[in-house]
């Protein structure tokens, strides 16, 4: 359903993709694991253009476009398949919870605002914020907030959804309300392309994982492959790190 | 005046207009003397709520940040005469005060308007300063007054310093209003010169350039002391 | 001080503000037309700093430090003058231009100035997140800016934008230097008319005006603020 060749980008000096490829297929929940700096997150950003690669192709089912100089007109289309989950939020601060999830609806997508009122409602409802819809973003916890940022892509009934690190800019006791939305999404069977160093969600609910380092991909396979047996030098020590020693033991 | 520029007239008033500058910093220079201890006082007095003082200050600052300078100006000059003519009427003492220099009014102008203003850049500076930095000074034995030489006004002056710029480039932009009190400053010097022969594009592109040099020295100067300042901020970064 | 009401009544202060008032009308005309070319030539410039062309963004700044160090007063001669001259160069005659003009222009060549910054911080308070997070919804860039910075931009703006209001007003009252009869120049003019007696009544009753204007237009920002900036509540703490 959506496949990245080739995709290259550099920030100045500094090449942080060096010719990544992807496939995701319908259904898939893909995670993407690595050091930070590894280039994960910049490979989400240029799917979906708020970052401009150097070079490189998505095709998107039926739709092919380069990623470097893509029309405004296709950005547009690749942007309405998807949606995007960012690490901090980035709720509308002049927007209510409600407001937040039907703006996408009723001004990019032109839905009426009665049925983008009903779609909103359900889909906070499904994150468990049925009482938050008149709240305002500065009046949420950060879960909460993450929340309605996840109901908002919900919302859009997207190809895809991207998601950028959900958890990491949360309080640690905040982690699990999100995660556990995130898993009920996936449970629906949306697809979902994840960057994240939550090792226990990559575990129970991915059934891909790829293992970035260096700008380039090193591995790639099941939760199964990568955490448990795992081919690569780079992935080995990068799990040896981030895991505590006798983690595997419970896989 | 369709015949161009007179450029000799052009230069000639250019120095004409630079002979002010004297006038203009010496003003510009008493009025931040009195106006940087005074205002810092006043500042103090509305932050730690000292009960007449306080609304004094706040009053004398709204006034001031509501009237045009140049209507202040037009109100000392007409009041201080007034109140000294008759002070010494009074008192038998035997000065015209048509004769005293106009200086005088101008000092008294701009300080008066530069402190209001100055009031409320330390106000809003001390209170950026945290509270806990007076207490830690406090608690290493330090007196009150040192706690606030040593600690809290040092701080508090890296944050009002880019204000106090601006105040400083808006006084000597005010003073250009001297000409009302005759103050023999840049902008009357000029245009005196441009009288005789109706040169007035001239000595207004000159008394231009002359304010341009001066504050952009001004705020050059300002920023170099700035980055002085701010080195405790870098180390810590 | 047995004479002092020779030299100082205070009936005139209250005799002359009905003769003052009405003169508002120009002022307000004059700093009201300023406003509105001054915010427009200010976004242009804000425009020009933000934007990616090096040379355009120079051009701003050296256009707004030059008009930071000009005296209102130099200005509105330079205008009042220069402009003329300048159009002699073109063949258009423009001496006898109504001295309102001149003052309109200045003000404005001013405020676009204060505006350019205004606009600049209050644009880049606004984290790029929120445009990123609004196109990631599937607005267009233009529906971006008009929903969702536009509005949290304008909350930030709205303070700074009334003391530049505040400001715009209080450097209008030079406009009389070049014969504007605005409530400054009709207070001249009653001056004049009791041969320089009682200016001080007349300058206090002025002040006055000026005062109780800044206060409402200062007060009427705070409400308005109020009004716009739904969804701020608890973050403003201090």
């Amino acid at each position: 359903m959506l496949k990245i060749n080739e995709i290259h980008k550099s920030f100045g000096k500094n090449e942080i993709l060096k010719g990544v490829d992807l496939t995701i297929d319908k259904g898939d929940v893909v995670v993407i694991l690595g050091p930070s700096g590894s280039g994960k997150t910049t490979l989400l950003r240029c799917i979906n253009f708020l970052e401009k690669a150097d070079s490189g192709m998505a095709t998107f089912g039926e739709l092919q476009v380069n990623l470097h100089d893509a029309s405004k007109k296709d950005i547009h289309t690749i942007r309405q398949k998807t949606a995007f989950v960012f690490q901090n939020y980035n709720l509308f601060n002049n927007k209510n919870a409600l407001e937040n999830v039907t703006e996408g609806l009723v001004i990019g997508r032109k839905i009426h605002k009665t049925k983008a009122t009903d779609i909103g409602k359900k889909a906070l409802d499904k994150v468990g914020l049925s009482d938050k819809y008149n709240s305002y973003p500065s009046q949420l916890s950060g879960g909460q907030q993450q929340r309605v940022g996840i109901a908002r892509a919900v919302a859009l009934n997207p190809d895809i959804i991207l998601f950028d690190e959900p958890t990491s800019a949360l309080d640690p006791e905040l982690v699990g309300e999100v995660l556990t939305v995130m898993k009920n999404i996936a449970n629906e069977g949306t697809t979902m392309l994840v960057v994240t160093h939550e090792m226990s969600f990559a575990k129970d609910v991915a059934n891909r994982v790829i293992f970035m380092d260096g700008g380039v991909v090193v591995e790639e396979g099941t939760p199964h492959d990568i955490f448990i047996s795992p081919k690569e030098e780079r992935t080995k020590k990068f799990l040896k790190r981030v895991l505590p020693e006798d983690y595997t033991f419970y896989i | 005046m369709s015949e161009g520029l007179n450029y000799t007239f052009l230069i000639d008033t250019f120095f004409i207009a630079l002979s002010g500058v004297p006038i203009t910093l010496l003003v510009t220079v008493v009025a931040l003397l009195i106006a940087l201890p005074l205002g810092f006082l006043l500042a103090l007095t509305r932050i730690n709520q000292v009960p007449v003082l306080n609304w004094f200050s706040r009053i004398y600052v709204s006034f001031v940040r509501g009237t045009p300078i140049i209507i202040q100006i037009f109100i000392v000059y007409a009041s201080v005469p007034l109140i000294l003519s008759l002070f010494f009427e009074r008192y038998n003492i035997n000065i015209n005060v048509y004769d005293i220099n106009p200086i005088w009014y101008a000092f008294i102008v701009f300080s008066f308007s530069t402190t209001a203003i100055l009031i409320e850049v330390f106000r809003s500076a001390l209170s950026t300063v945290n509270k806990g930095q007076l207490e830690a000074a406090q608690s290493v034995g330090l007196s009150n007054l040192q706690a606030y030489l040593r600690i809290v006004i040092p701080q508090a002056l890296v944050v009002a310093l880019p204000n106090i710029c601006t105040a400083t480039v808006n006084l000597i932009k005010a003073t250009s209003l001297g000409y009302a009190m005759s103050l023999q400053e840049i902008t009357l010097k000029a245009k005196v010169a441009a009288n005789v022969g109706y040169n007035y594009v001239e000595a207004y592109i000159d008394i231009f350039l002359v304010y341009i040099i001066l504050c952009s020295l001004v705020e050059y100067g300002f920023k170099l002391y700035e980055k002085r300042l701010r080195r405790y901020k870098y180390v810590s970064a | 001080m047995h004479n002092m009401e020779k030299y100082f009544d205070v009936s005139y202060i209250w005799n002359s503000l009905p003769i003052l008032l009405p003169f508002l009308k120009v002022t307000f005309v004059v700093a009201g037309l300023s406003m509105i070319f001054g915010s427009f030539f200010g976004l242009i410039l804000a425009m020009m700093k933000l934007g990616k062309s090096k040379i355009a963004q120079k051009l701003a700044n050296f256009y707004i430090t030059i008009l930071r160090c000009t005296p209102s007063i130099v200005l509105l001669f330079l205008v009042y003058y220069g402009v003329p001259a300048l159009a002699d160069n073109f063949g258009l005659y423009l001496h006898d231009l109504n001295t309102a003009v001149f003052v309109v222009i200045t003000f404005t060549l001013q405020f676009a100035a204060i505006m350019a910054e205004v606009i600049r911080s209050a644009y880049e308070s606004i984290e790029k997140g929120q445009f990123e997070a609004a196109v990631s919804v599937g607005l267009s860039p233009f529906q971006a800016y008009r929903r969702i910075i536009f509005p949290q931009a304008l909350v930030v703006a709205l303070p700074n934008f009334g003391n530049g209001l505040i400001a715009l007003l209080q450097e209008g009252s030079l406009a009389y230097t070049i014969g504007l009869i605005d409530i400054v120049g009709k207070a001249n003019l009653i001056i004049a008319a009791n041969y320089n007696t009682h200016a001080l009544e007349i300058f206090i009753a002025l002040a006055l005006v000026y005062w109780i204007l800044s206060i409402l237009i200062e007060k009427f920002f705070g409400k308005l603020e109020k009004v716009f900036s739904k969804g701020k509540h608890t973050i403003n703490t201090n």
